[in-house]
């Protein structure tokens, strides 16, 4: 069984053939890796920077809309505690 | 209406309007539908574009009011037009604080000197200085009848306000509701529109009431505080 890459080696003994494909593999198998290693390590990166910009972009337009809808709240329930407080002065005042 | 017919009033209408306000932010939260160009940051239309309704409603009623007081000398309507000009203070600030927030991100800005933008500015300072005119007189005769004139050309800032999208280039766009062939708005984001007005008006009304009680009272103070002396 021919266990080398391209055309067998004629005049090569079976102990060289072995050693060369087992270095061819290793070689291979080592290049095999750093592509996988660096595809994971580029696509690891590109994920953390998609996903801080999604969260950027998703999340600030919620703090506006919390911010906003609380401005509601705040503004128009310190109106209503302010006529609230001159109401029960005056009512003190008128009960002196 | 008596005193505490109108503090009844106040307290119907101020509590219809709370109830309306938690009705308000569930629809918004959870019934009406994302606006799919500006996405989640549209909801903010639905308390700007009614507080910008009410602030208008308060100086339109403070200068029906105070029309009327120039030619009545009637000290009630005087009063009334205090306590609306007081509200739209309130209303026209939620104006112009939730609209940059929004236009932070629809816009890249929290701010420009769009026309809109500047006519809405200077309405805010038209109710400032109503107080300021008001008590810038040592006859408060005097300050209430100047007050009830910068109340009557704040109102002309109005129609200026909602045509300026218009007449000039703006970065706000045209109106969606207020259009002579009907709003454009979907049936969804239209009838929360409309509710939110609703329930700033109703919160207006109930809270100017309690205000006007107010107004009512002090005057009834003075009256004894003098009297006694």
């Amino acid at each position: 069984m021919n266990l080398t890459f391209g055309p067998a080696p004629r005049h090569d003994t079976p102990g060289k053939n072995m050693k060369k494909f087992q270095t061819r593999s290793l070689v291979l198998v080592a290049l095999g890796l750093a592509v996988v290693a660096a595809t994971g390590v580029a696509q690891e990166s590109a994920d953390a920077v998609q996903n801080a910009g999604l969260a950027r972009q998703n999340l600030r337009p919620y703090w506006h809309v919390f911010a906003a809808y609380s401005l509601v709240i705040l503004l128009i329930g310190g109106w209503a505690v302010s006529i609230a407080r001159r109401l029960k002065a005056l009512e003190d005042r008128l009960l002196d | 209406m008596s005193t505490a017919g109108t503090r009844r009033a106040a307290i119907a209408l101020t509590l219809a309007g709370l109830l309306g306000l938690v009705a308000l932010y569930w629809m918004v939260f959870f019934w009406v539908p994302t606006e799919v160009n500006q996405g989640v940051v549209q909801r903010i239309f639905y308390v700007h574009v009614p507080a910008a309704w009410t602030s208008f409603l308060a100086i339109g009623f403070a200068a029906l009011a105070s029309g009327m007081y120039l030619w009545l000398r009637d000290e009630r309507l005087d009063r009334a037009a205090m306590c609306a000009i007081e509200g739209g203070l309130v209303f026209a600030t939620l104006v112009l604080t939730t609209g940059p927030l929004w236009g932070k991100i629809a816009w890249g800005t929290y701010w420009t000197w769009e026309p809109r933008l500047t006519l809405t500015l200077l309405l805010w300072f038209i109710f400032l200085g109503y107080f300021m005119v008001r008590n810038a007189t040592e006859d408060p005769e005097k300050g209430k009848r100047f007050a009830a004139v910068v109340a009557i050309v704040g109102a002309l800032d109005i129609p200026f306000i909602h045509l300026s999208v218009i007449w000039f280039r703006s970065l706000h766009p045209e109106p969606v509701v207020a259009r002579p062939d009907g709003p454009t708005l979907p049936g969804d984001m239209l009838i929360t529109l409309l509710f939110g007005v609703l329930v700033f008006t109703t919160l207006f009304f109930g809270l100017f009431l309690f205000r006007y009680a107010v107004e009512g009272l002090r005057s009834e103070s003075d009256l004894r505080a003098r009297s006694a002396a």
